[in-house]
């Protein structure tokens, strides 16, 4: 228990206090709701692939509104960096109201560059206070490949790369920057939508905070920030000294780096020490000249949030919660980026960095950590001539999969884990508005893994293009390395992505860039989520239930389970179950 | 009374079940208030009608319309107690439910739970057949595979099945082939068509909104026929009405139907109810604020209309800071008229966090064991226990002296739990936790004002509820709302509402096409769009005359919801003009469109901060509403009953203002005592039976000739 705020020690006033601190986050949901209303393309208008935030002057984080945990700590740490270039090239203080930053390269610490960050400083009675910022996935930058996804060794094929430049300079658009932007990219109606939508957002966050540094002003507000971030600081050291302590390691493979087939090695060791959390990534191995990098950011917000799930999930994000957080993570390695690789897959590496996590944390903590999860983000890109209208179109999604079982509970199915929690696109508007047509969208029977808390359900998806061939692409992971189960409990099934061309199918492995033909399916089925405990432990009753709802099969309810289901009622066959089971039910 | 005839409505809520009386010819209205009854909702619904026409002294068959607002409907899905139901969908599509939006409802859980799938997966069928999305067909429906579904929902003993295709929103063919089917091998199946429910696009969505229908109609049709029953055992021949979501009523027939239009039937009384308080005052533009036991509800009226939302989750509360995540309940795709509400109610608790930061709510004491004052064992302090402390509530006069409050066991309890730890004394301590509840309830005002684009400074707030006007002088203050109307009895006021609206069906269509269309002539562009407004107002035009309305009581007014080409989030815009001979509103000739157009440009900029009149608009949804005219209560105006001020004051009181920097010694006046032209100056506290009015330093009560308050900056006379 930290100590309580006495009034002796401060001149805070805890009313005030929460009062403010609702009122900060308030201006970044606001400035999410205008985002995703008069965004263009699916994947931020229904998919959400977006964050909104506010930084003080010296770039701490203070607030933010997110939907993808992601985003959770891209945005503190790009905007001093890309402001400090800024000033360096153009002298200090060069920014004023107006002005929008915008920036997407991952070698500065943005993440990939679909993700474009735009920056506006914001002022009150001309001093400089803090940024509004947001990021958005864009679906298209360029690049190799429709959605600007795909398997490529540098940067530079994986699209345009924005440094820091103005895109709005004293509130005019700088419309040169624009035109290079959209040359250079395929879906120019969405980005250019898009990237609108991200100046409307800046603009009613500003107005938002215009109003609050008017009613407390700028003493008060300061004095505020400071106490959210010691107050973030002090709740998350008050839980770190109640882990366990220790040193906690694991690994874990990505299937390959998608130009050669060698697996990407993941380590990690944790320590805990009472009040402090220590990441090291030592013994990952070194970046590759592919796209299954991610930069120094990226490994961050997997333990950023790895953390914030172990701990009162009600401490407010802001700078307080980063401080005692270290990360040793070696440069030039899969997880510290130089440039030029690729990065284009730094979510995907992120993602499973999360997974390995936890494995870390399985045995000191086993109640708090969920088994293997489908572990990867999942992109499917697809783009072409659109025939309707002979223009060409992109679309990008991500596919659920399978959660890890947890201690009291199993893994839900299909869904979106750890970093990631975008929602699916509506099949009828993608059929309205893009040449596909959705065959299948279901769960996949039997991909659990088998646990007296079993993993959550793959999902499965399949593809048909109509009146022209298109560009598809997977990049994504879990075609080789099943989703871990904990505790004696059995790992998922892995994913698998198939073309289906003139009755016959090829493997395509989880990353490729493929040239369809008109009438070619594309079938993926992600992975099931590791289940958590020995599988004849389960509950016979929940064995039967599954089987009874079709989410496994007889034959597995008995070879993983040893649960027998009597052949003419919904029962459990009692005896036979005994047997199996070797005389424990 | 023989002779007069009286309108009746009750509205059962969770912890009181409401009713109003009110005579056709004299406008005298008599309220009762009785416990609600959740284990049988219709006993204290028939408590209610006897206590009203006992207190009004009517016999039954004087009356003549009779209204219900109920959450049963809600109620039974967040309890589960739906009867089997199933659903069938295009082959391939089964598991919609059970994927629903594939995201987790909070992002740092890792032990959430998915919304459990209101069907289970056993009993989810699936039917070949495709079409695509204008509607033609690709897979002709396999109507054996449909024979099939219909015996084993037989043995399986399904009541009720829901049955959404894929684009079954722009083609009912094959849905509407499956109903009969269905029908000719299970006759006793309630079927629910999400093209007749819900016929809009994105699958998911209309499904939810048709599975929710499907789920509920064996229990609202049963629950409504119990009323009918008990109500003719009583003498009562009115034909029930019942409160819908969007703000009208309909039968009770057409209830038993359709129950997805009624799934937030009690609260969308309350923002009616404000709408008629506030429009005969001139009003058009309010909010309206109900703050009752465990939340509290903030609704927008705008030009005369209560603002309507068809982005609800049923079950899922709306709690500011949650940004966009969602998933948290079963989203539908009705209109709802649109609430925001925070767990800010007299219940709410407040406590000292790990961090040393005081909070408020959302969790609530409830009705038992209620707040700590109340003396029923409750031991966590609430926002009411902290207007105790703070001499707003008087212990002695607590629902009109029936409950009598403990001063002391609240002061204990908050100096315990909220004071000591924080290093306060309890007053201090009390007067953080209503600044809290009250920074609570600023956000639930400035999401449906400023974040929507609305200027509060040109609003008018109508506070109900019992807690309501406690708070809403203060809250006022903060916004810059500059008028409050506190109706008389706030705390049946929310019953009003079903007694002064009018009968009225939604209907909506999907056929998304470009606006330019609109621009050339001759290509049927219009025509196309006039048949459908058509075709769903005389489907309008067949239900209201089967409630019996005449031709000359009916209205249909004409919407189109639109975006910019690419957008995925539309925006509704009518089509204006005058009521033509038939009732219908909105023309639609080229101008009137482009008219259209150019007012969803300004909507747009309105809601988002920017409009873009040069990028091109689709339409989206076409959608008529149907409404047939009830003549509202004429309700007597008061006049004044000579008392000066100081006879309707009962004393003095001490009590605590912020602003003034501690207790101040306040006159307590007795609401029943004040009449027409009445001026209170505050500070204030004005007592009645059912609630209390707090009025500010530098604010004054105007009584006004219907008895409400009208608060308002300005001194003593």
């Amino acid at each position: 228990m930290p100590q309580p705020e006495s009034r002796t020690a401060s001149s805070v006033d805890p009313v005030l206090f929460e009062v403010i601190r609702n009122a900060l986050v308030e201006a970044t949901e606001e400035m999410s709701v205008t985002l995703q209303r008069t965004a263009y393309s699916t994947n931020i208008k229904t998919r959400l692939d977006y964050s909104c935030a506010f930084v003080d002057a010296d770039g701490r984080m203070i607030a933010q509104a997110f939907c993808q945990p992601a985003h959770l700590v891209t945005i503190g740490r790009l905007v001093p960096r890309a402001v400090a270039e800024y000033e360096a090239e153009h002298g200090e203080g060069t920014l004023g109201p107006g002005d929008g930053l915008l920036v997407n390269d991952p070698h500065r610490q943005a993440s990939h560059l679909n993700d474009v960050f735009l920056i506006a400083p914001f002022f009150h009675e001309g001093e400089l206070v803090g940024y509004v910022a947001n990021c958005c996935h864009h679906v298209d930058v360029g690049g190799g490949a429709p959605a600007s996804i795909g398997a490529f060794r540098e940067i530079y094929q994986e699209g345009i790369i924005l440094p820091v430049v103005k895109l709005f300079d004293g509130g005019r658009l700088v419309g040169d920057v624009l035109k290079l932007m959209l040359a250079n990219v395929r879906a120019k109606k969405e980005v250019a939508g898009d990237l609108r939508a991200q100046h409307a957002a800046n603009e009613i966050g500003l107005r938002r905070l215009s109003a609050l540094w008017q009613r407390y002003g700028p003493e008060t507000l300061d004095s505020y920030m400071e106490r959210m971030i010691e107050y973030s600081e002090r709740r998350l050291r008050a839980e770190l000294a109640e882990l366990p302590r220790g040193e906690f390691a694991a690994e874990g493979c990505l299937d390959d780096d998608g130009i050669t087939g060698e697996p990407v090695h993941l380590k990690v060791r944790i320590r805990f020490d009472g009040s402090t959390a220590r990441f090291d990534f030592t013994g990952t191995d070194p970046q590759r000249a592919a796209p299954m990098n991610c930069n120094l950011t990226q490994c961050f917000t997997a333990c950023v949030y790895v953390l914030k799930c172990l701990v009162d999930p009600d401490i407010p994000l802001n700078e307080g919660f980063y401080r005692p957080i270290e990360v040793v993570a070696p440069e030039g390695s899969a997880v510290n980026v130089r440039p030029p690789a690729g990065v284009v897959g730094g979510w995907e590496v992120a993602m499973r960095l999360c997974d390995i996590m936890f494995r870390a944390l399985a045995d000191p903590m086993p109640e708090r950590v969920p088994a293997g999860t489908k572990g990867m983000i999942c992109h499917v890109g697809f783009g072409g001539e659109d025939p309707a209208t002979g223009e060409y179109y992109c679309f990008l999604e991500t596919l659920a999969g399978g959660y890890g079982g947890r201690h009291d509970a199993d893994g839900p199915d299909a869904v979106q884990t750890h970093i990631q929690n975008t929602q699916n696109a509506p099949i009828e508007e993608t059929e309205l508005n893009y040449p596909v047509r959705i065959h299948e969208y279901s769960l996949v029977p039997d991909s659990e893994g088998a646990g007296r808390r079993r993993g959550g359900l793959a999902l499965c998806r399949e593809y048909e293009f109509v009146g022209h061939e298109p560009t598809f692409t997977t990049l994504a992971d879990r075609a080789r390395f099943p989703a871990h189960g904990l505790h004696g409990g059995c790992d998922g099934k892995v994913a698998s992505y198939r073309l289906i061309s003139g009755g016959d199918a090829r493997n395509l492995g989880s990353k490729a860039t493929v040239q369809l033909a008109t009438g070619d399916r594309v079938r993926i089925e992600t992975a099931g989520g590791g289940g958590f405990g020995p599988a004849h432990e389960r509950d016979p009753d929940a064995v039967l239930r599954d089987v009874r709802e079709g989410k496994i099969s007889r034959a597995r309810a008995r070879e993983a389970y040893g649960v027998a289901i009597k052949p003419d009622e919904w029962a459990v066959d009692l005896a036979e179950t005994d047997r199996l089971r070797g005389g424990r039910r | 009374m023989t002779g007069n005839r009286f309108h009746l409505g009750i509205d059962v809520g969770g912890t009181f079940t409401d009713a109003v009386l009110i005579c056709e010819e004299t406008g005298r209205i008599d309220t009762a208030k009785v416990p609600s009854t959740p284990a049988d909702p219709s006993i204290g619904f028939m408590a209610a009608v006897a206590r009203a026409l006992e207190n009004g002294a009517v016999d039954p068959g004087a009356i003549s319309h009779l209204v219900h607002g109920t959450t049963v409907a809600t109620n039974s899905l967040i309890e589960g107690k739906t009867p089997k139901t199933a659903f069938v969908t295009t082959e391939g599509f089964g598991d919609m439910l059970e994927i629903a939006r594939q995201v987790r409802p909070s992002l740092y859980d890792v032990h959430f739970e998915k919304l459990r799938p209101l069907v289970p997966r056993d009993l989810c069928y699936e039917v070949p057949e495709r079409l695509d999305a204008t509607g033609s067909v690709l897979k002709a429906l396999d109507e054996g595979a449909v024979r099939e579904i219909a015996a084993a929902l037989r043995t399986h003993e399904v009541r009720s099945v829901a049955v959404c295709l894929l684009h079954g929103y722009a083609n009912p063919v094959h849905e509407t082939r499956v109903a009969e089917i269905l029908r000719e091998e299970a006759p006793e199946l309630l079927i629910s068509l999400s093209s007749s429910v819900c016929p809009e696009f994105r699958e998911y969505f209309r499904a939810s909104t048709c599975v929710i229908n499907a789920c509920i109609v064996p229990v609202v049709a049963r629950y409504l026929a119990g009323i009918e029953e008990g109500l003719g055992r009583a003498g009562l021949e009115a034909e029930l009405l019942v409160m819908q979501s969007n703000g009208g009523v309909l039968t009770a027939e057409q209830a038993a139907s359709k129950p997805v239009f009624m799934v937030e039937s009690g609260p969308a009384a309350g923002v009616v109810s404000a709408n008629f308080i506030a429009g005969r005052l001139g009003h058009a533009d309010l909010i309206s604020f109900d703050m009752g036991g465990t939340t509290a509800k903030a609704g927008l009226v705008l030009d005369g209309r209560p603002r309507v939302t068809k982005e609800y989750e049923v079950g899922a509360q709306a709690q500011p800071g949650q940004g966009m995540t969602r998933a948290a309940g079963y989203p539908i795709r009705t209109p709802v008229i649109d609430l925001v509400e925070v767990g800010a109610g007299g219940g709410s608790l407040a406590w000292v966090d790990a961090g040393g930061g005081l909070r408020v709510g959302p969790r609530s004491a409830g009705a038992d064991p209620g707040p700590i004052c109340y003396g029923r064992g409750g031991t966590e302090p609430t926002i009411t226990d902290a207007n105790l402390v703070l001499g707003r509530l008087n212990p002695d006069y607590f629902l009109g002296g029936e409950m009598p409050l403990d001063v002391e066991a609240a002061a204990a309890g908050i100096r315990e739990r909220c004071a000591e730890p924080l290093g306060l004394d309890p007053v201090e301590a009390a007067n953080g936790i209503i600044e809290i509840a009250n920074a609570t309830m600023i956000n639930a005002l400035r999401l449906v004002t400023v974040r929507r684009g609305n200027d509060p400074r040109e609003l008018t707030m109508v506070a109900f509820g019992g807690a309501g006007p406690l708070h809403a002088n203060r809250l006022c203050m903060e916004m810059q709302i500059p008028t409050l109307v506190v109706p008389p009895s706030p705390g049946t006021a929310s019953a009003l509402g079903l007694l002064v609206t009018d009968l009225r069906h939604e209907f909506s269509r999907t056929r998304v096409m470009a606006a330019d269309a609109a621009d050339v002539a001759g290509n049927g562009f219009t025509a196309r769009i006039r048949s459908l407004f058509e075709a769903m107002e005389e489907e309008g035009r067949r239900t209201l005359r089967r409630e019996g309305v005449a031709a000359t009581d009916m209205e249909f007014r004409r919407g189109i919801e639109m975006r910019y080409a690419g957008q995925s989030s539309e925006v509704a815009v009518t089509l204006p003009g005058e009521a033509a001979g038939d009732g219908t509103v909105g023309g639609l000739d080229a101008p009137a469109l482009a008219d259209a157009v150019r007012r969803f440009h300004a909507e747009h900029e309105r809601a988002y901060g920017h409009g873009y009149p040069e990028e091109p608009v689709e339409l989206v949804n076409f959608t008529v509403t149907a409404i047939g005219r009830i003549a509202r209560p004429r309700l007597p105006r008061i006049g004044s009953n000579g008392r000066g001020i100081s006879d309707t004051q009962r004393g003095t009181r001490r009590v605590f203002f912020s602003d003034a920097g501690g207790f101040v010694e306040t006159a307590i006046h007795d609401r029943a005592q004040l009449s027409a032209g009445h001026l209170v100056a505050g500070p204030a506290i004005i007592e009645e039976v059912d609630s209390t009015t707090l009025l500010h330093a530098g604010y004054r009560a105007e009584v006004d000739e219907f008895g409400n308050l009208l608060v308002s900056p300005g001194g003593a006379p």
